[in-house]
């Protein structure tokens, strides 16, 4: 029980290598069970989170290097305990509904690699360990792309791999001269993250640190315009990688703004929410319409993906509990979301070997089971209420319109475009008479893939209509983290002797994050 | 009490999902005996809770919470007041008369089953619609009805895009989408309004937002009404996002009356009703609200005047009611909008109902140049359908008449006599475009037997669903003074003048006659063998109507194709711009690889010589710099 | 008098005939003997200085440099040896196989 954590990480891996021993025939039901076992290990830790304590739990810290401070230190809050379950439950399903028999076993192995990484990283509270889960998980990836993606697998597994890799060198720097500034001004070493949020860095400081780490994490939501990666990634990808690409590894990115920008930096984070909520409109407004404009229904997905990560940047940095708390329940709605639609099109393709639109049509006909599974994705991909994709998204939103009226308007048309590439993509694939003849041969979904999309439709309309246990662990890890900011940009006012601008920032800061609005009153 | 609420919430959501469990399997008549009777249960509950609201009684549940973050507090709360008791009642009373007649209606399709889970589902989100305590439960109601209506206005989504009329390329599938995406638009606008009052009033609960409106600041108040009534012009199809409701008739016909004519359409009057101690803070969006009401009213009556399409001209009239309803809203006559929605509901829904069991005599053709002399064999259908009309034209003693008039008289009491003006053309209009119909439809020269036609019709029980609406048709206006005595007990009162008062004879006189007007120029006119001197199809007036006002041409090429066009260029630019610089920038670094490659020959004398002529650099270098400092 | 000067002078000449036999010569022999002209130079210069400040550690690092280039000989003179036996030469433009 205290090391369920360490459980956790290591369980997926230390079955990998094992599973070298295993019969190649049974590789995928080996994988199953134990992504199956580690998917109850997260349920049973999310049973024994305490909701009410907004702070770190089920913590275990060992030293490494002692010297220079890294630890293996790792710990869960509301914020980093629903992304360990979606990657234990997404990895699940992922694998369940596996079709690809060629060379299976080396690919189930990765996945379970990839498990490992993607868990450690949303555990870890050591910037080193943190880092290593980082850019190990790019290796998994690079493998499961390039060896079973598609005819341009190797281009776009080394584009992933190379761009992702560049960005996160840029934020290792970081978090070098963040660990020499803590030991200058501590005089030792330190390189956990809780250390580093207690920390008040001068605010020039804080806006240089801020921007290399904003280019580690911001390549890997992807942002615009460090994006172009994702639709090739996605592109070649076998289905499995790019559910787990866009449900789980997308993800790593923005939870990077939550764990280091926010905290570390809060003045900087408030300093910089124009450009980057700029940059969040242009990933709404410009992928959305992008996306309308494919031939080929993965990549609509894939940009939709890119469209939706901007809400999930906006709600961030609105620096209240309502955008923060929806943002990062956005983060696990469209981990479901786009995972689910992913899946939905390797369906089709399994049966085809084609995913462009225009070999479809009328497909609602032919295949009624499946047009509904897509049809409510599609619902909750574009935010109608009573789905998970509402919650987040009005909540993002509504968080946001308190920093700034006019982009939220503007960001609003992602309810609008989202609908029009959506709607536009089901009625080319869906409705319409068949018109091709070898279509209507198409067989509907079997019991593999019922039984491997069911969970995720009960789990999008439970989450829509009871958003409460997921929201309100969420919402108190939120609510402390803002607290803590606010404190932090006081600390910062008072302890050093602050530039002009950088008074000016921490005024705005102050305006700016707001914990609460009852409190604000008093 | 509270059982009685989630009995009349619960029942046809309960229908929905046990016709849904059948959605794939073939037609099973017990599904639609099922969610009817359900629905029966929920239009019995609705009457009792309506009987409690009469007494007074207000009823406030709360199921659960919804969304609780930050100090935002959503939960699934429902009120029965004066105004939701009023709703629940008209909505479950016309969804129940749609079902059974839709029992009889859809009974040859193989979407039987399918039908009535979306049917039931939609009732279910428009009572959470009306019955919410919130704004984001009204939301929920408000995106579920769209929805339902994409559902099932794409119904038959297995048909072909087709060029019809004035519409480039038109299917059931493409009506729905264009449903959705225009409500969508509004919807936008909507959030936005529930945006300002969360962060400007604290919550989403109409109870605190009204208790706190008093105290925000007064332009915050003008967004608030002008945002909340952008949500309502796309529900209620107000200029300018009026052109989904009439593509939206391709869906099968009980859709059309019920969603199309006498519930969904009419949720943006709804709100404008309910968010009333906010219109009633800014009196200039509420004249705006009534301006464009009064435009759309005679904007959509002229567009009926020269359709041949029978859906399309009821669908029209709902557009052109539908103003009228805006008209008294925005003009703060709450209880006469509320009243005038009410009965509206009930003939205008007898109207497609009817309309429906034409079509179904006529293998479903839709124009009425094709049609004529079916009151011989389909009497009980004509003289609803007349039944129906009258009520719309605003004739004594039928229901359009007691709620109609008050609206010409709210529009004159305001002193606003431009809008009196319209809704009074309006209303000679509105008389002659629906004697227009009955006159070629059941009336004049048989033009059906030529293209083989062979008109029948529908079984009794469908014609017995039809008649209770039929009675409210007649009856629901003799209710006004009980309606505006109850109704107040929530909503403002609104007072005439006594200037008013004096005329009221003569208005109700003037506008009668202007109904009568149109309904006898219609007669003269379509008796018989048709016009004497036909319309002129050529000229620029006939042009200009029947092409809905070049509306749908005009967004297909300022919206949608340069939307599809800026769409595939911004692909183009993610290519060709953005991608290519990340190539750029890694290829360049390759390439820099390659360029140095030729430096590493190989041959150890050359490096050594590279190796002295870079030392003696770096010498010279910490000379210079030696110096420098 | 010969002064420290003259004995960096005598150094800088040695390093220099050093450096340019490690230019110009093609031979690896001959690149061997051109080097020990280098180290030795530099021997020399740490000698001299040594004697000037009085400080001991200078000369001990001569007589490092001395073991260390007797040894770097011996394994060079080694490998050379192998290399000859290989190739029959000892040419350096013959040794390209690290080309780019």
């Amino acid at each position: 029980m205290d090391h369920i954590l360490s459980v956790l990480i290591f369980l997926p891996a230390v079955a990998g290598i094992l599973g070298f021993l295993v019969d190649k025939n049974s590789a995928k039901t080996y994988a199953i069970t134990v992504a199956a076992i580690e998917f109850v290990i997260s349920l049973w830790l999310w049973m024994s989170f305490d909701g009410t304590n907004s702070g770190l739990q089920f913590v275990e810290m060992f030293p490494i290097v002692s010297s220079f401070g890294i630890n293996y230190y790792v710990g869960v809050d509301g914020i980093s305990l629903f992304l360990i379950v979606l990657t234990t439950f997404m990895t699940m399903i992922s694998l369940m509904s596996l079709t690809i028999t060629d060379n299976v076993k080396n690919l189930v192995l990765s996945v379970l690699f990839l498990e490992m990484t993607m868990v450690g990283v949303f555990v870890a509270l050591d910037a080193i360990l943190f880092y290593v889960f980082w850019e190990l998980s790019l290796v998994p990836m690079l493998y499961i792309i390039g060896a079973w993606g598609g005819p341009r697998r190797v281009y776009a597994a080394i584009k992933f791999f190379l761009y992702t890799f560049a960005g996160s060198l840029i934020m290792l720097v970081g978090m070098l001269v963040m660990a020499y500034l803590y030991y200058e001004a501590t005089g030792v070493w330190s390189f956990e993250i809780t250390e580093w949020h207690k920390f008040v860095l001068p605010f020039e400081y804080q806006l240089w640190l801020f921007a290399a780490f904003f280019i580690g994490f911001a390549i890997k939501v992807p942002m615009f315009p460090f994006h172009t990666w994702l639709p090739y990634a996605h592109g070649q990808a076998p289905t499995i990688g790019s559910v787990i690409l866009a449900a789980v590894l997308l993800k790593m990115g923005t939870y990077g703004f939550v764990r280091f920008s926010l905290p570390m930096f809060p003045v900087a984070s408030v300093y910089f929410i124009m450009p980057i909520a700029i940059l969040s409109l242009i990933m709404i407004v410009y992928t959305a319409m992008v996306a309308y404009a494919q031939k080929d229904i993965k990549q609509v997905i894939a940009y939709s993906s890119v469209s939706h990560m901007g809400v999930i940047m906006l709600g961030l940095f609105a620096m209240n509990a309502e955008g923060l708390g929806g943002s990062i329940f956005l983060m696990i709605s469209h981990g479901i979301v786009s995972g689910a639609l992913f899946m939905l099109v390797g369906v089709i393709y399994d049966r085809k070997h084609t995913k462009l639109m225009s070999e479809f049509g009328g497909l609602a006909s032919v295949m009624p089971k499946y047009a509904t599974i897509f049809g409510i994705m599609l619902m909750a991909s574009v935010g109608l209420p009573l789905t998970i994709g509402f919650v987040g998204e009005f909540l993002s939103l509504l968080g946001f319109y308190n920093v700034s009226h006019t982009i939220t308007l503007i960001a609003g048309l992602t309810i609008i475009l989202g609908a029009v590439y959506m709607l536009t993509l089901y009625k080319k694939t869906f409705f319409g008479p068949v018109e091709h003849e070898e279509n209507r041969k198409l067989l509907d979904l079997n019991k593999v893939e019922m039984a491997s999309l069911a969970p995720l439709v009960a789990v999008v309309i439970w989450l829509g209509v009871y958003p409460k246990p997921v929201l309100e662990p969420i919402d108190n890890s939120v609510k402390s983290l803002l607290s803590f900011m606010e404190e932090k940009t006081e600390a910062l006012e008072t302890r050093y002797d602050n530039s002009d601008e950088a008074l000016e920032a921490i005024e705005e800061a102050k305006n700016i994050i707001v914990v609460s609005q009852n409190r604000e009153a008093e | 009490m509270e059982s009685l609420v989630y009995i009349a919430l619960f029942a046809p959501l309960l229908g929905s999902l046990i016709a849904a469990a059948f959605g794939t399997t073939p037609k099973t008549l017990f599904t639609g005996i099922v969610t009817s009777s359900l629905l029966a249960v929920s239009m019995f509950a609705s009457m009792i809770l309506l009987a409690m609201a009469v007494s007074g009684a207000y009823i406030h549940v709360e199921l659960m919470e919804w969304i609780g973050a930050g100090d935002l507090y959503i939960p699934f709360g429902f009120v029965v007041d004066e105004v939701s008791a009023t709703m629940m009642v008209v909505v479950t009373i016309v969804s129940t008369m749609v079902h059974i007649y839709s029992i009889g209606y859809m009974e040859h399709d193989i979407g039987f089953n399918r039908f009535f889970s979306y049917l039931s589902a939609f009732v279910f989100s428009m009572l959470v619609l009306v019955m919410s305590d919130n704004f984001a439960g009204l939301f929920i109601g408000w995106e579920g009805v769209g929805l339902c209506s994409w559902l099932l206005v794409g119904f038959w989504y297995h048909k072909k895009d087709v060029t019809r009329d004035v519409n480039p390329s038109i299917s059931p599938s493409w009506a729905a989408n264009e449903a959705f995406i225009m409500n969508r638009i509004a919807d936008l606008g909507m959030l936005i309004g529930l945006f300002l009052i969360y962060w400007f009033t604290g919550s989403l609960q109409y109870s605190e937002v009204f208790a706190a409106i008093g105290d925000v600041d007064m332009t915050i108040v003008y967004w608030i009404g002008i945002f909340l009534f952008i949500g309502a012009m796309g529900k209620s199809a107000q200029f300018p996002l009026h052109t989904w409701l009439a593509d939206a008739m391709e869906g099968p016909t009980p859709v059309s009356a019920l969603i199309h004519a006498a519930t969904m359409v009419t949720a943006g009057v709804y709100l404008v009703i309910r968010a009333n101690p906010i219109y009633d803070v800014v009196p200039d969006v509420g004249y705006f609200i009534a301006c464009l009401g009064a435009f759309v009213a005679m904007f959509a009556a002229t567009m009926a005047l020269v359709n041949r399409d029978m859906k399309r001209i009821i669908a029209y009239s709902t557009l052109s009611q539908l103003g009228y309803m805006f008209v008294a809203a925005g003009l703060g006559a709450y209880w006469i909008a509320l009243f005038h929605l009410a009965t509206h509901a009930f003939f205008k829904a007898l109207l497609f109902l009817g309309a429906g069991n034409v079509m179904h005599a006529m293998d479903d053709e839709l124009d009425i140049k094709k049609m004529g002399a079916l009151y011989r064999v389909m009497k009980p259908t004509a003289i609803f359908m007349i039944l129906a009309s009258v009520a719309l034209a605003g004739i004594y003693p039928f229901a359009g008449f007691f709620s109609k008039d008050k609206i010409l008289e709210v529009a004159f009491n305001e002193q606003t006599y431009i809008l009196w003006f319209v809704l009074w053309v309006t209303a000679g209009l509105t008389a002659f475009y629906s004697f227009r119909l009955i006159m070629y439809v059941f009336f004049g020269k048989d033009r059906h037997t030529e293209w083989g036609a062979h008109p029948h019709e529908m079984p009794n029980f469908v014609l017995w669903a039809m008649s209770p609406l039929a009675l409210l048709a007649v009856i629901a206006g003799w209710f006004e003074g009980w309606f505006h005595g109850y109704a107040t007990n929530l909503l403002p009162d609104y007072a005439f003048s006594d200037a008013t008062h004096h005329m009221v004879a003569m208005l109700i006189a003037v506008t009668t006659a202007v109904a009568l007007g149109g309904i006898i120029y219609a007669i003269v006119r379509y008796r018989g063998n048709g016009p004497k001197k036909p319309t002129n199809v050529n000229s620029p007036v006939y042009k200009l109507l029947i092409n809905q006002y070049y509306i749908p041409v005009i967004y297909e090429n300022v919206v949608t194709k340069p939307y599809a066009k800026l769409s595939s260029m911004a692909w183009s630019i993610d290519m060709k711009v953005v991608d290519a610089t990340v190539d750029f920038i890694a290829n360049s670094i390759y390439g820099a690889g390659s360029t140095a490659r030729g430096l590493q020959t190989g041959n150890l004398s050359k490096m050594l010589r590279l190796m002295a002529a870079g030392v003696a650099a770096l010498l010279v270098a910490a000379v210079v710099y030696g110096t420098l400092r | 008098m010969v002064t420290l000067n003259d004995y960096l002078i005598l150094s800088a000449i040695l390093f220099s005939i050093g450096l340019i036999g490690v230019l110009r010569r093609k031979n690896l022999l001959l690149l061997f003997f051109a080097t020990e002209i280098m180290l030795n130079a530099v021997n020399v210069a740490f000698a001299a200085i040594s004697k000037f400040y009085g400080d001991l550690s200078g000369q001990m690092f001569a007589f490092f440099i001395i073991a260390i280039a007797a040894s770097e000989v011996a394994v060079g003179l080694g490998l050379l040896i192998v290399w000859y036996k290989k190739k029959g030469t000892l040419d350096l433009d013959s040794l390209a196989t690290m080309k780019g």
